[in-house]
């Protein structure tokens, strides 16, 4: 070892010579750049004990920096005053750590360091495959030329412990290229670890100062450049038109989609609660059996003595009944062989399947809900006053049940017919009886004429139709009525009609009378007051037939019916429009077209029993004998709009008011149930029905006959099965 | 009489007044009553006062209302301290204390009118106006008509020679009828028409003539109001054809008139009219109106709207401005069409269960109306109580009008065919 190291020294002893001049001239720039610098630095490093491995991190450096041709010559002196340290090092000096040269070595190594200068390679084989050198006794050669020799290699044992000994040996690195041993120092070992982290190496860098900004915006004067601003700046780019357009082309093909395809989760619980997720994906509502109860501390062979009854206790309970008995009486057993067979397993294990097997596990929807909120929002009864909700007045005189009513056109006077065969008029306001009737048979329909100067009263009973003048109307109305009820010579009917229908002169009351072929059913006056058609229950073309009174004459239908006729009614505003219900059906034909078919409504009722029709003539209301009422829009459809089920028992009639919006219906049930019923002039919006009122009153015996509103109040008139007819008010 | 009073729990102060002569008034001195005493208890107290020979009701009013329930209860109601003398004014109870015999018709009595103290006025279903002299006994009987009289007024009650009296009747027709009270002896005289009246398109439903004029006016069936001159000449000039006419039928001069002036406005019937003032006439309709019309112009002055259809108006009461009407409802209502403003009843009564068929004023009293009822009730009504007075239970039937008589009796009439008279009612 000492050889090799003399053999170096002198290499080392050497170089200096050749290089002191390059070396020297950097040291002067260096100090006249930063004089003061170093020697506070020199001052600091002196402070140092130890400090050996300059020409390792030369070395090191050297490596690093090969390739950079700047520095070189810098390099080169460090590497002289590095290997000189070196050399001294290796010469022994080593553990003394001598001071008055240290001052020296540290100077050059600071030099080194801030320069970040390396050693220049001692041998100077270059950059081949240390291998070559692996059985030569030499690793390399140094810049003489001289072989430089390997180090004695110590023993493997020797060096590990010279390696636990040396409480440095962390810090070592062997270098395979000089074959040496570096020591790292502090500063390096902290570059390293700084650099490791990926921070700055020296500590003293600062990555984020703050930026200072060398440039002056403001006030230069001269643009940077002349040049004038081009004409592109201003125009719309031609490319990004381009762009724009693709790109809209893409969107409209589809080839952009702008809101993402939703994401399936691909991961679910496959070991999740079963039952939960079937709740969720099936809606089912799936309840799962519930579990055996686990076995308890009393059912242990041998349980604690609490566990186990008193005599009394188990006296107590043959006392209990059978269902509240403990099922299950704990007892002890010294060990488990002495337990005998549980004489309920099979019992308990089948009603287990039992229950598992045939149990419902479903929830049961039962939905709750208010039957109050299902109703219709109605408006309140109080906004739709008035209506008739109280009897004042009774019109009493008839001996039997009043089977139909008629209201004047002023609203003075009603007429009503009985089964007594008595034909009366009373005044609205007293109920008095003004004028009396009586023929031989039970009256089946009366009806005022519906010209207020025209007081004449048509009456139905049996095969007979009467036109009685009542007397009430002015002089020179009466003499017309006279006229017009006077028949001089009976009126000749063409064959069709004579065969239905005979006009009489009538001696008693000096009215008309009507013969018919069979027993008439329902009478109605068309508004005009001239024709009257009448309703037999007859088949085809004979069922229903008009009469002109101002003529004398009768005419056929030119239709032909399917069906018993129920009854009739001119529509309100189209003359020529006749409305005909038979047992189901309501046709509408227009008899100024030779009764061709209109309409046709589907009541789905199974008799009906009357019909009225709302003074604008749109809506009509159809009343059944199941109790039911139809109210058809005709607009519409040919279905029913609503229908309205109340009366438990017969609709006798129905009845709209001519200018209230109300209308009624009576039943044999003994009530008259009175209803709101809107049309709107608006064509969008649909009739509104409220029921407003029942109205009781007449004796259960009989029911109620007919119902008519009186015409200019919001008055109902009901006749009654118990011969009175009641006046309810508003 | 105050050692009695000490022994209720809670005693009153209180002072009799009265405004009624002897033999009626008591000592105005201070006497302490049980405040649990009701209007009989204290009439009893004030007759036991007055120690009369018959035992006299009374009615009690304190601060101008009438007391209706018991003493206690009242001071409660109306706040009114028991702790200093109460001053209690008394009055003869307003009931009838006597029922006259009933004047037996053929038919329903509709009318009725007894403006005039002499006479009592009633129209018949049979057509046949009748005058009364007294209870039973009939002086004349007014014919002519054709349909049932339904209503009849005075139209000169105090004429120089005799009294002239207007009747309308389903007929459509009114007729005019001159009275000489003198000449009627034992038997009754049949009067018929000097004038009728033609011109309403249907039944003439109420009359009423002008106070001190010759006029007449009356509501019809045919939504009008017609006014009509009593005057005999000028009727006559006014349609000499119509007159030959009547000369040849009927062997008496008739006259036929037609009417002055027609008053157009309401859309229903026209159940009754008014004519309190000059020339102001008040109707009710049917229509739910109440009008008051300007004779001289023809034009509606006011308009109460009352929801039900009406049958009767009258006015009375403060000033002769309070309007009461009934109609086809059991509410008896009173306005008073000089608050601005409003046209909400100040007074509604609702005793009767049936339509009202009459209502009056009493002519001299500013509190008191009666009315006549379809549930066969006639009630007296004072404003200062919602209670009525008394309720007249005579009739069997609807009655269909009433009136004031004499200013202490009510005439009615109605469907069980009789006039009755309840006598004996003092307002003072």
């Amino acid at each position: 070892m000492t050889k090799k190291s003399e053999g170096a020294n002198e290499d080392q002893v050497k170089e200096p010579k050749r290089k002191i001049v390059p070396s020297k001239s950097q040291k002067e720039a260096k100090e006249v750049k930063s004089s003061e610098e170093e020697e506070d630095l020199l001052l600091d490093s002196g402070t140092d004990s130890d400090y050996d491995g300059d020409s390792l991190s030369g070395s090191l450096n050297s490596d690093d920096f090969d390739s950079e041709d700047d520095d070189d010559s810098h390099r080169e002196t460090q590497d002289d005053e590095g290997s000189d340290e070196v050399v001294d090092s290796e010469n022994g000096e080593e553990e003394d750590g001598s001071d008055d040269e240290g001052s020296e070595q540290r100077e050059v190594a600071e030099e080194s360091d801030s320069s970040e200068d390396e050693v220049a390679p001692r041998n100077t084989v270059g950059d081949v495959p240390l291998e070559w050198y692996k059985d030569e006794k030499h690793i390399g050669y140094d810049i003489t030329g001289k072989k430089i020799t390997k180090k004695e290699k110590q023993d493997k044992l020797d060096s590990f412990l010279a390696t636990m000994d040396d409480s440095k040996n962390w810090r070592k690195v062997y270098d395979e290229y000089n074959d040496e041993e570096v020591e790292l120092t502090k500063e390096e070992s902290k570059l390293i670890r700084r650099m490791l982290k990926g921070e700055a190496p020296h500590a003293d860098f600062d990555p984020y100062a703050p930026y200072v900004d060398w440039f002056k915006w403001d006030d230069a004067i001269h643009p940077l450049s002349s040049a004038p601003e081009p004409k592109r700046r201003f125009i719309p780019s031609k490319w990004e038109a381009k762009k724009v357009v693709k790109l809209v082309r893409a969107i409209r093909k589809g080839l952009i989609k702008f809101d993402k395809p939703e994401e399936e989760p691909n991961v679910y619980l496959l070991w999740g609660d079963d039952s939960a997720s079937d709740q969720k994906s099936k809606h089912l509502t799936y309840i799962p059996p519930p579990k055996l109860k686990l076995p308890g501390h009393e059912e242990s062979y041998n349980p604690s003595l609490e566990y186990i009854p008193s005599e009394e206790e188990k006296a107590s309970y043959e006392l209990m009944y059978e269902e509240d008995r403990p099922k299950f009486i704990p007892k002890r057993f010294t060990s488990l062989r002495s337990i005998p067979a549980y004489e309920n397993a099979l019992k308990e294990s089948f009603d287990r399947c039992l229950d598992l097997y045939l149990c419902p596990r479903v929830r049961k929807k039962r939905i709750n809900i208010d039957p109050e909120s299902l109703k219709p929002k109605l408006p309140s009864r109080k906004d739709l006053r008035p209506y008739p909700n109280s009897c004042y007045l009774e019109y009493k005189g008839h001996t039997g049940p009043v089977t139909s009513i008629s209201t004047e056109l002023s609203g003075q006077w009603i007429a009503s017919g009985s089964t007594d065969g008595s034909v009366r008029i009373w005044e609205v306001e007293t109920g008095r009886c003004l004028k009396v009737w009586q023929f031989d048979e039970a009256v089946k329909c009366v009806a005022w004429n519906p010209l207020p100067d025209f007081p004449i009263l048509a009456v139905a009973m049996g095969v007979d139709l009467f036109f009685l003048n009542t007397e009430l109307g002015t002089d020179e109305e009466q003499q017309r009525i006279e006229e017009l009820l006077r028949l001089d010579n009976l009126p000749e009917l063409d064959e069709a009609a004579a065969a239905i229908a005979k006009w009489l002169p009538d001696e008693k009351y000096r009215g008309i009378k009507i013969r018919h072929f069979k027993n008439l059913s329902y009478i109605d006056w068309h508004p005009r007051g001239d024709y009257l058609s009448a309703v037999m229950p007859g088949g085809e073309t004979r069922g229903v037939v008009i009469h002109q009174l101002s003529a004398h004459s009768t005419k056929r239908l030119p239709i032909k019916m399917r069906g018993l006729p129920v009854c009739t009614l001119f529509h309100p505003n189209h003359r020529g429009i006749f409305i005909i219900a038979t047992k189901k059906y309501v046709r509408v034909y227009n008899l100024h077209k030779n009764g061709e078919p209109i309409k046709k409504l589907e009541t789905g009722l199974r008799e009906i029993s009357s019909m009225a029709i709302h003074p604008g003539g749109d809506n009509l209301v159809v009343g059944s004998k199941e109790g039911k009422m139809c109210w058809f829009d005709m607009d519409l459809s040919s279905k029913p709009y609503k229908i309205l089920k109340n009366h438990p028992k017969d609709i006798t009639n129905v009845g709209f008011h001519r200018s209230y919006p109300l209308f009624a219906s009576c039943s044999e049930d003994s009530t008259a149930y009175v209803f709101h019923g809107k049309v709107y002039s608006d064509l969008n919006e649909n009739p509104l029905i409220v029921p407003l009122e029942i109205l009781r009153g007449h004796s259960s015996k009989g029911g109620v006959l007919d119902c008519k509103f009186h015409p200019r109040q919001p008055w109902l008139f009901t006749a009654g099965g118990d011969s009175v007819i009641k006046l309810y008010c508003h | 009489m105050n050692g009695e009073g000490e022994d209720a729990s809670k005693v009153i102060h209180v002072k009799f007044l009265t405004k009624l002569d002897y033999p009626f008034k008591v000592p105005v001195t201070s006497v302490v009553i049980p405040s649990s005493v009701t209007r009989l208890g204290l009439s009893s107290i004030v007759n036991s006062l007055l120690t009369l020979e018959k035992p006299e009701p009374f009615d009690f009013l304190i601060d101008g209302e009438l007391i209706r329930m018991s003493l206690e209860q009242f001071l409660n109601a109306k706040g009114i301290s028991a702790e200093r003398t109460l001053e209690i004014e008394y009055i003869r109870a307003v009931a009838p204390r006597k029922e006259e015999k009933p004047s037996l018709h053929d038919d329903w009595v509709s009318a009725v009118d007894s403006s005039s103290p002499r006479f009592v006025l009633t129209g018949c279903y049979d057509g046949l106006g009748r005058i009364w002299s007294s209870p039973g006994s009939c002086t004349h009987i007014l014919e002519g008509h054709t349909g049932a009289i339904s209503s009849i007024a005075f139209a000169n009650s105090e004429g120089a020679e005799g009294v002239t009296v207007a009747t309308a009747s389903k007929d459509r027709t009114l007729r005019l009828f001159k009275v000489d009270p003198a000449e009627s002896g034992d038997s009754t005289t049949r009067v018929g028409a000097y004038k009728i009246l033609c011109g309403h398109k249907a039944s003439v439903a109420s009359v009423a003539a002008q106070k001190y004029g010759s006029k007449v006016c009356s509501g019809s069936w045919d939504c009008t109001i017609n006014v009509w001159d009593t005057n005999e000449s000028t009727s006559e000039l006014s349609v000499p054809g119509k007159k030959r006419k009547g000369n040849n039928q009927a062997e008496e001069p008739q006259l036929e008139g037609e009417a002055e002036t027609t008053l157009v406005g309401h859309t229903q019937c026209v159940s009754s009219v008014v004519w309190p003032e000059h020339d102001v006439i008040y109707s009710c309709s049917w229509d739910h109106s109440v009008r008051r019309w300007d004779v001289e112009t023809g034009k509606d002055s006011l308009n109460l709207y009352s929801g039900k259809a009406l049958n009767t108006v009258d006015v009375g009461g403060e000033g002769s401005a309070l309007v009461a009407a009934g109609g086809s409802d059991p509410i008896l209502r009173v306005w008073d069409p000089r608050k601005p403003g409003t046209s909400a009843p100040v007074f509604q009564f609702a005793s009767h269960s049936s339509w009202i068929s009459a209502c009056k004023w009493h002519t001299s009293s500013w509190f008191h109306l009666l009315s006549a009822s379809y549930d066969g009730k006639i009630m007296l009504w004072d404003l200062r109580t919602a209670w009525p007075l008394s309720i007249i239970e005579t009739h069997k039937d609807k009655v269909l009008c009433a009136d004031w008589w004499k200013g202490d009796s009510v005439v009615s009439g109605g469907a069980d065919s009789n006039l009755r008279i309840s006598s004996g009612i003092s307002i003072s």
